[in-house]
């Protein structure tokens, strides 16, 4: 099955992004069945790697004017986060 | 009347058709992208409008894009000759906006096209619409790029048309920026945030181009009257489906929510109106979905916003610069006229006056940077009434010859700003600061007569039969110009 892909915008330094920690963040699915769908954000309670390889999906990096870094990173999703609950 | 008007976007859409001055995308086009590259490259050539007929994942709806994003498109918008001079539009919109207002008049949900569909609950799902990805980079489909949001004020009752950007985040939220000096901005964080109400919104989409124009308009009189001015009759507006704000009944499409106060959510980047990705992602305001109207086969709207020009700097130019010269005439200033170049992405105001006092292009700078339309310009050039303020080229040569380097030059420091000046440094960005300058290009009236340089031009330094003499020669010297 082909890897889903996410992509998400970083706001700190690349270099101080913590990994293989849960966390917070807010990505973008690239890859949704329905392509309408795509680039829905969500809240997600996740763990990432700077390895494309660790995780099971794809994670694109984008910095905070839209800058498209050239490798991706990888990131598992624990659980969608509903703020409007 | 004497003037032409276009009830809804349809029949504007025919009128540019009818004016060559539009161009019927029949190929299928992805909203992914490819729409807003197409509407970006046509506000840079400045090529006709794009009307998109197909669009891949969403058929049944259609998109029109880069609608008043030249100055014929318009002049065609007020129903004037497409071939009207700025001065001219300008003219005729004060003309129209001058006077007693046109309150707008309430329809019925049957005779309201907005209402031939509506989606309430689940169904109500922002994916369902074309909402393009206009740039690559970001930071999510703006569904809301030429458009406007009601608001009402809970205490007055008056009502808001603003266009204030929307980022479709999942199916029920959109998020943007509502900056803390706009009116929505006062409205909802003055007002509705410290009692932690939700504030009720619909989002307009598609509507009659001189509603397009009114809601860009930083008029103190309310947007559905400014549009019934501007039309010379009233705008027809219907109820909301689950809130007490009315809409324009001929809209393509309206999304109606609410605000909500205690939660801000990441929106951006986007390209700007100054041409640049400027302010940063962060928290913004939210906006969540309680139900979607729209006609049978709806056409959106779509703005491109980037390097000029787009309709963002050409009517907000267009407005501010003519609100200004309403401001400055209302104080008896001696002005010829008030113009933003829309090239100057509305930061550059030039204004032309006789100079009949000293200290007058202070006093000029001092009541445009002292109202509240100061925030979305930094630069004021006064030029003397004998320069053509819709010149470049004379604006620049009195800029360069007439503006002192130093004395010329007035500094004014801990101005409001906005996070989206491109020049501005982060902190001041965060802190929507900013700073304004006037170029004043008059010669000092205490200068001895006899001191003052004479400009050396053709209308100015030959007698009138000299002058005469070689225009009448002019064909018969041999140039065909």
């Amino acid at each position: 099955m082909a890897k889903k892909e996410y992509d998400t915008f970083i706001l700190t330094e690349l270099e101080e992004f913590p990994e293989d920690q849960e966390m917070e963040i807010i990505v973008r699915d690239l890859t949704p069945e329905d392509r309408r769908y795509k680039y829905r954000s969500a809240y997600v309670l996740a763990k990432i790697s700077k390895s494309e390889s660790k995780y099971p999906d794809r994670l694109w990096v984008r910095l905070g004017r839209g800058q498209l870094q050239e490798k991706p990173w990888s990131i598992q999703i624990i659980k969608e986060v509903n703020k409007f609950a | 009347m004497g003037f032409r008007v276009y009830k809804d976007n349809r029949e504007f859409i025919k009128a540019l058709e009818a004016y060559d001055d539009l161009v019927i995308i029949q190929q299928e086009v992805d909203w992914d992208l490819e729409m807003g590259a197409i509407v970006r490259r046509v506000c840079e050539k400045k090529s006709a409008a794009p009307y998109f007929k197909k669009i891949q994942d969403y058929p049944g709806f259609e998109a029109l894009g880069a609608p008043l994003a030249t100055y014929k498109r318009l002049a065609i918008a007020m129903g004037m000759n497409p071939e009207a001079t700025v001065l001219e539009i300008s003219d005729e919109y004060v003309r129209r906006t001058t006077g007693e207002t046109v309150k707008p008049v309430i329809v019925e949900k049957k005779k309201a096209p907005c209402k031939e569909n509506i989606w309430m609950g689940k169904e109500a799902d922002l994916f369902k619409l074309p909402g393009p990805m206009v740039h690559d980079g970001d930071g999510g489909r703006y569904l809301a790029t030429w458009h406007f949001v009601v608001s009402k004020d809970p205490d007055t009752g008056a009502v808001n048309w603003g266009m204030y950007r929307q980022m479709v985040f999942d199916e029920k939220t959109m998020v943007g920026p509502v900056l803390p000096f706009s009116d929505m901005g006062k409205m909802f964080y003055g007002k509705y945030v410290p009692k932690n109400q939700p504030m009720p919104f619909a989002t307009v989409i598609g509507c009659d181009p001189l509603s397009g124009v009114a809601a860009c308009a930083p008029s103190p009189i309310p947007e559905d009257e400014f549009t019934g001015m501007l039309m010379g009759s009233p705008v027809e507006l219907v109820k909301c489906e689950t809130n007490d704000l009315y809409v324009p009944a001929q809209a393509e499409i309206i999304i109606e929510g609410e605000v909500i106060p205690g939660i801000q959510i990441e929106e951006a980047p986007f390209g700007e109106y100054t041409g640049y990705r400027t302010s940063p992602r962060e928290p913004r305001t939210v906006y969540r979905v309680s139900a979607i109207t729209f006609r049978n086969n709806p056409i959106i709207t779509v703005s491109n916003m980037g390097v000029p020009t787009d309709e963002g700097q050409l009517l907000r130019s267009f407005s501010l610069g003519l609100e200004m010269r309403k401001l400055l005439e209302s104080q008896g200033i001696p002005i010829t006229g008030v113009f933003m170049w829309p090239e100057s992405t509305h930061h550059l105001v030039v204004v032309g006056v006789r100079p009949a006092y000293s200290g007058i292009a202070s006093q000029i700078a001092n009541l445009v940077f002292g109202s509240k339309l100061s925030p979305w310009f930094t630069m004021v050039v006064v030029v003397d009434h004998e320069t053509d303020i819709y010149n470049k080229d004379e604006v620049i040569h009195a800029l360069c010859t007439k503006c002192h380097p130093i004395r010329g030059i007035r500094k004014y420091e801990q101005a409001p700003g906005t996070p989206l000046y491109p020049f501005a440094d982060p902190e001041d960005r965060k802190w929507s600061r900013g700073s304004q300058v006037l170029f004043d290009c008059l010669f000092p009236l205490d200068w001895p007569k006899a001191l003052v340089p004479i400009k050396v031009s053709f209308n100015n330094v030959y007698p009138k039969e000299i002058q005469d003499k070689v225009l009448k020669n002019w064909k018969s010297y041999g140039f065909k110009d």
